[in-house]
């Protein structure tokens, strides 16, 4: 990213606005986010899909080593992009005020509360001096009794619910795809095939089944799951084989 | 000794002959000087710039001291009085090789101060600025307004900027304009329109604009314009920021129309600019990192021209130079693996000199990729 050049010196403090209300050091933390590789959620009638793109940066690292999707609770899952740290500890944080409010309300938490919470520590990182915010954008999926729920929450500690949406560097091109092609009423499946559509475009055609997780929060089962090794390379072989069919008919 | 017009001598080295000498020659009518300035420089003395204050005055001033003397097109007479040894140039003498009396006519030529601004030579074509289509779109339309400024009436195209990465092309396109056009192109960097000292920058900029309209219908290309159009809140970083800014404001869409004079601007940091001055452009095109067949498109271009055999797989290449600009690709990856394959005494470029260069343009980079997923 070029730097900011209209900072001024305002970039100096994270508690001080520039003139015209600008607050540039939670913009540059939203700069880390797009630092990351692409994170994206869809939200179907059946439930929610998470999907990430983790490019492993050497051929010695262990790919199930670099996490991007994590499981909150039961019902709930979360997808990052930027700093890994700061995700993780925001995880932490996640998972902590989950089990917070079951043992308090003695029922699981809504996943809106849940983002909110997560967003209110991220805005404390914002307003607090010899802090910095954090450096990591969320895509927070879950069911409850009512629904599917999605929501992405960015450093500011701003909070949107999305019927899909995408963070990281591939952000601009998935949001895209999903404007041409998301529908009300997709299938999980459908979704699914949707994220992957995205992820493809937007790591310009560079997926392999090595280099994409999925997690699925199915709303038959309340449940979060992590997509095995083997459904994982069907749903990214049959992506690939319509993408090169795709491909053929184009340069017919 | 100074050698002036008392000196016996009838031949001067300057080709001015005395009057006792040749009392037969013809009485000069009118000589038109134009000031030169010292016959050198040093430190000590600095050329001055001459105004006429009163023509008159002036006229009686040079009858005097060069009372005598010989008129010739194209030679010199020296000051004797006010600045010893500045050079005048006779540009017009009537008639010629005439004495000069104290009836003669002399003027000064006020010429206005020329700048230089030099026509870019440039063989780089439209096409060879790969993608930017919007740019080049543009451009395109600047050129048919150019040809028939007619048409266009007060829709004309005035101002544009070109924005975004170094490397993707700004100057490039701007040249390759220059050299598809048959019309004046003022190319001029920002950084030598500001001038010395206070108050250079803005005359500077007048004078840009006045050139550019007086020989209209023509093109402004100002590189690296933040340089000059930097935000007025910057005043004080630079003392002159307000001055240069208004300037350029007045000029681009102000007071005076500069019909049939198109501005491009280029910077690659727009938040930079003054905002006034940003919103005098009607278009702001980002010139971005070319994508993977662009890449290819790059490659190709350049490696017809290198002056070795290339035995590499370019596709390969344009598929992991991602996030790469046109010159990175050219400087950082082409030129180094060239030097390489120089260095190694090799006649074909191959995939091993690329593998170096890529090797070194990654440490250049030094990005903590672990820290983000």
């Amino acid at each position: 990213m070029q730097p900011l050049a209209g900072a001024a010196g305002y970039d100096k403090g994270i508690s001080i606005f520039s003139p015209d209300g600008r607050l540039f050091q939670v913009e540059y933390a939203r700069e880390a986010v797009k630092r990351g590789t692409t994170s994206l959620g869809v939200k179907s009638s059946e439930g929610v899909v998470l999907v990430v793109d983790k490019r492993p940066t050497s051929t010695l690292v262990e790919p199930q080593s670099i996490e991007k999707i994590f499981q909150v609770d039961d019902h709930i899952g979360a997808a990052t992009s930027g700093l890994v740290a700061d995700a993780r500890a925001l995880i932490e944080k996640a998972r902590l005020e989950s089990q917070i409010n079951k043992i308090t309300y003695n029922e699981p938490i809504a996943v809106e509360i849940l983002a909110k919470k997560i967003c209110d520590m991220k805005q404390m990182y914002t307003q607090h001096g010899g802090v910095r915010p954090f450096g990591s954008a969320l895509i927070i999926g879950g069911v409850n009794d009512n629904g599917s729920r999605l929501f992405e929450t960015d450093p500011s500690g701003a909070l949107i619910e999305y019927k899909a949406t995408a963070i990281g560097a591939g952000r601009a091109i998935a949001m895209e795809v999903f404007e041409k092609n998301y529908a009300e009423d997709i299938t999980l499946a459908d979704a699914i095939e949707l994220a992957l559509d995205a992820i493809y475009e937007a790591t310009e055609g560079k997926t392999t089944n090595e280099s994409v997780e999925i997690a699925v929060i199915e709303e038959k089962t309340h449940s979060y799951r992590k997509l095995s090794d083997d459904e994982m390379s069907e749903h990214v072989e049959e992506l690939l084989i319509r993408k090169s069919k795709e491909d053929e008919i184009e340069e017919e | 000794m100074k050698l002036n017009n008392i000196t016996p001598d009838s031949v001067l080295s300057d080709q001015k002959k005395l009057s006792n000498c040749e009392e037969t020659k013809k009485e000069c009518k009118l000589v038109v000087l134009q000031s030169i300035g010292y016959p050198f420089l040093c430190n000590l003395v600095e050329s001055p710039k001459i105004e006429i204050f009163d023509k008159e005055l002036f006229e009686l001033y040079a009858q005097d001291q060069w009372d005598g003397f010989t008129a010739n097109e194209g030679s010199f007479l020296f000051d004797q009085k006010l600045l010893p040894d500045f050079a005048f140039k006779i540009i017009k003498a009537h008639p010629e090789n005439s004495r000069i009396t104290k009836n003669t006519n002399i003027l000064l030529m006020e010429l206005p101060e020329v700048r230089e601004i030099k026509r870019v030579e440039s063989k780089i074509l439209m096409e060879d600025v790969i993608g930017q289509e919007r740019a080049k779109t543009k451009c395109k339309i600047i050129m048919k307004y150019l040809q028939d400024p007619e048409i266009f009436g007060e829709w004309a195209p005035r101002n544009v900027l070109f924005h975004g990465f170094p490397g993707t092309g700004k100057t490039m396109l701007a040249k390759s304009l220059s050299s598809e056009l048959k019309i004046p192109l003022f190319m001029v960097k920002a950084t030598t329109l500001i001038g010395e000292h206070v108050g250079d920058g803005a005359r500077q900029i007048h004078d840009l604009f006045e050139m550019a309209a007086s020989c209209a219908p023509s093109v402004i290309f100002i590189d690296e314009i933040d340089a000059i159009g930097l935000d007025r809140r910057y005043q004080s970083l630079r003392g002159d920021v307000s001055e240069v800014v208004n300037a350029l404001l007045t000029e681009m869409d102000g007071i005076s129309p500069n019909l049939g004079v198109v501005t491009i601007g280029a910077t690659n940091n727009p938040p930079l600019l003054d905002q006034a001055l940003r919103s005098r452009f009607e278009e702001e095109i980002e010139f971005t990192l070319p994508d993977e067949s662009e890449r290819l498109s790059i490659l190709e271009l350049y490696s017809v021209s290198l002056p070795l055999e290339v035995d590499v797989d370019l596709k390969k290449l344009a598929a992991i130079t991602r996030g790469m600009s046109g010159r990175d690709i050219k400087d950082r990856i082409l030129k180094i693996a060239l030097h390489k394959a120089f260095s190694c005494d090799d006649d074909v470029l191959t995939w091993k000199h690329i593998e170096y260069a890529l090797k070194h343009h990654e440490k250049d980079k030094k990005e903590p990729k672990e820290m983000y997923a």
